[in-house]
């Protein structure tokens, strides 16, 4: 799904500019969201994203919106702020609801209650030190263990089927869209960027975004050369310190990996059953 | 501001026939008129508009809703009905009666109205349940006479029994037994006492201990997978329990969604409209406003404070213990009426918390007993349980991470349809 175009993560003031074009719209206003998109092809809209959660939100023009677009609503901090997912929870009668969370102390409660209630996750990884690297490990066990997880969370879910199905996908850069040959960023005066975790560097000068595209001859020198889960990984986590560490990381790649095999090896066993699987 | 379903219980009579102790209602001699039906209607109509909910579910009851005359229910049918179908709105209707005053002539409306189907309620050994004149065994007689009756012109009726002292003292096998062997009932769903309204001797004392009514609860399951659950005995939320930990589609009770505040309200004869007929009966100061006074329910909702108590609830105590809970996704804190009419405050996790989770725990357990029975080989349950994610996995559309999230939920939003 839209590997072959780029997508635009914009301002919603500025949605009318890019008609034409693939577009994430972001906004923290939900009548400003539902007022630009209303009156627009849906087509080329990936998803609507809401950057400023707080429970005065009024989400009454979201749900009385007729069009299922999915919603990305994007928690800054999570350990304080996790309660108010229940604010949003209403959405989901409406929308598909994403809740992209920051890899910052604490956010496994986030994680927890979003799961509880049904949203999908995705982790705003960066560069997680030990005692986040715990954490994750934590959200980890979830996403594997837990049967009453029943949504993705990115990465962990992405990588976890490229590891079950032995498939060549599309790295972290990809699924965490910030691969800039797919995802640019748009600032709310219409500056073209890579993402906000790039700052200021703009999105032609990609030699200094190392692996994006793995290409890049400066990873040859680092931890990522020979390292198993490259193909995966892309070095998506060298960036924006290429002297990252990333022991816990390739943990956790390791245990999504198990999983996977696991998994494989028992769905295999269940076929052979004798007679064939039960009904 | 409500699912994509509505759902509305409604009181169009706060009088009743009968003279419970426990009753948490607060009773009054109020009659809806037809004139006022047909106002609450359409105001439910507009706010589905506004709203855009397509289905509209009236579980009726009082008071004693069999206190309102057969006929009235007739023309109420017909005017519903009439509203519904020029708004293009689908209505279904429950109704949820103590069967004191059943006649046959009953027979036609909840055939035609209620599909052919009756909820009722009746405890074990009854002690609360009693007439103005007589004693709980009047009432019980009159009860079984009643409900024989029901039963032999057809009528499905489902029984939700409250346990009290004795019944744990019977025990579980014989509040099964008294149910299902001698009374044959086949639908039957078991709630935990709480003492609403204005308070008495016996209100007082209704609380159990929740180690002794976690022993009933976990008693009963394991009484109903031996004796009920192959011969279809449908026992909530138990069966609804064992059905959610097997991976099947599950209907769980109020208690125990994300936020109740979320899926329905009450509305009572006077017009008062409130959370759920506990509190639209018993609590003034929670009423969150009068539809009879205001232009649009959506308005009433809106700029409702109490109600506001009710949805910032679950936000407000999560942080508490629950977020640590294993079983934060089936309950969410609990029920706020039970909280507050034994704990005098919205902001503490439902009293009933120790009996929710050691349920929960056994009727995980038994889901992975029958799993284990289904597959015959207990070396793969184990694995096949606990990898949860061998449900989604093997799907191979889910290739990005977009593709992923947008249409997973989806998944969930239409299971969730074909459940209501």
């Amino acid at each position: 799904m839209y590997l072959n175009a780029v997508t635009y993560n914009i301002p919603a003031h500025l949605f009318d500019s890019y008609q034409g074009r693939k577009v994430i719209v972001r906004s923290d206003n939900p009548n400003e969201l539902v007022i630009y998109l209303s009156r627009a092809n849906l087509e080329n809209v990936l998803y609507a994203q809401l950057t400023s959660p707080t429970v005065e939100l009024d989400l009454d023009p979201l749900l009385s919106w007729t069009c299922a677009l999915p919603i990305d609503v994007l928690v800054r901090n999570p350990a304080a702020e996790y309660p108010l997912l229940y604010h949003f929870s209403r959405l989901l009668d409406k929308h598909p609801v994403r809740i992209s969370i920051p890899v910052k102390e604490g956010f496994v409660k986030a994680v927890r209650l979003a799961l509880a209630l049904g949203f999908s996750v995705k982790l705003e990884v960066g560069q997680p030190d030990v005692c986040l690297i715990a954490e994750m490990a934590e959200v980890l066990d979830l996403y594997l263990h837990r049967s009453e997880v029943s949504q993705p969370v990115e990465y962990f879910h992405s990588t976890f089927l490229s590891f079950f199905n032995h498939q060549q996908s599309p790295n972290l850069w990809f699924v965490q869209e910030e691969d800039p040959e797919h995802f640019r960023f748009i600032t709310n005066e219409g500056v073209e960027t890579v993402s906000p975790r790039f700052g200021e560097i703009d999105w032609k000068d990609l030699k200094l975004i190392p692996g994006a595209h793995q290409t890049a001859p400066t990873l040859n020198k680092t931890e990522c050369e020979g390292c198993e889960f490259f193909e995966t990984c892309g070095g998506y986590f060298k960036w924006p310190n290429r002297e990252f560490d990333c022991e816990g990381i390739k943990i956790l790649f390791s245990r999504l990996n198990l999983a996977a095999e696991e998994l494989r090896n028992d769905l295999v066993s269940f076929q052979e059953l004798p007679g064939g699987p039960p009904a | 501001m409500m699912r994509n379903h509505l759902s509305v219980i409604f009181l169009p009579t706060n009088k009743c026939n009968v003279n419970c102790e426990y009753c948490f209602e607060d009773k009054t001699a109020d009659r809806m008129s037809l004139g006022q039906l047909s106002t609450v209607i359409v105001k439910l109509l507009d706010f589905m508009d506004e709203s855009s909910i397509s289905s509209l579910t009236l579980h009726w009851q009082g008071g004693e809703i069999m206190t309102m005359p057969v006929e009235w229910f007739e023309q109420a049918h017909e005017r519903i009905g009439a509203l519904a179908r020029a708004r293009n709105k689908r209505v279904d209707h429950g109704l949820q009666t103590n069967m004191i005053a059943y006649t046959p002539r009953w027979n036609g409306i909840v055939k035609e109205m209620f599909g052919n189907s009756v909820g009722t309620s009746m405890d074990y050994p009854n002690l609360y349940r009693k007439m103005f004149r007589g004693g709980p065994d009047d009432y019980t007689r009159i009860w079984n006479r009643n409900i024989q009756s029901a039963r032999a012109a057809g009528i499905d009726v489902g029984v939700i029994s409250v346990p009290n002292r004795e019944t744990l003292k019977v025990g579980a096998e014989s509040f099964y037994s008294f149910f299902v062997d001698e009374l044959g009932i086949t639908d039957f769903q078991v709630n935990t006492p709480f003492p609403g309204g204005e308070q008495n001797d016996t209100k007082r004392g209704l609380e159990l201990e929740n180690e002794e009514l976690s022993r009933f609860f976990l008693d009963l399951t394991d009484v109903w997978v031996e004796r009920g659950l192959a011969e279809g005995v449908k026992l909530g939320p138990i069966d609804q329990l064992v059905a959610h930990f097997s991976g099947e589609p599950s209907c769980l009770p109020c208690i125990w969604q994300s936020n109740c505040a979320d899926e329905f309200i009450s509305i009572d004869a006077r017009g008062f409209v409130a959370q759920c007929d506990c509190w639209v009966t018993s609590y003034p100061e929670y009423f969150f406003g009068n539809i009879f006074e205001h232009d649009t329910l959506a308005g009433l909702l809106k700029n409702s404070t109490a109600r506001q108590e009710f949805v910032a609830r679950p936000a407000a105590i999560v942080d508490k213990d629950c977020i640590e809970c294993d079983y934060l996704s089936l309950c969410h804190g609990g029920c706020p009426v039970r909280t507050y009419t034994m704990r005098h405050t919205l902001l503490e996790k439902d009293p009933y918390c120790q009996l929710y989770k050691s349920l929960f725990r056994h009727t995980q357990t038994v889901a992975a007993r029958l799993a284990g029975a289904r597959v015959d080989r207990t070396d793969l349950r184990e694995t096949l349980i606990h990898t949860g994610k061998g449900k989604s996995c093997g799907s191979s559309s889910q290739t990005t991470a977009a593709a992923g999230w947008q249409t997973q939920p989806l998944v969930q939003l239409e299971r969730r349809k074909a459940l209501s």
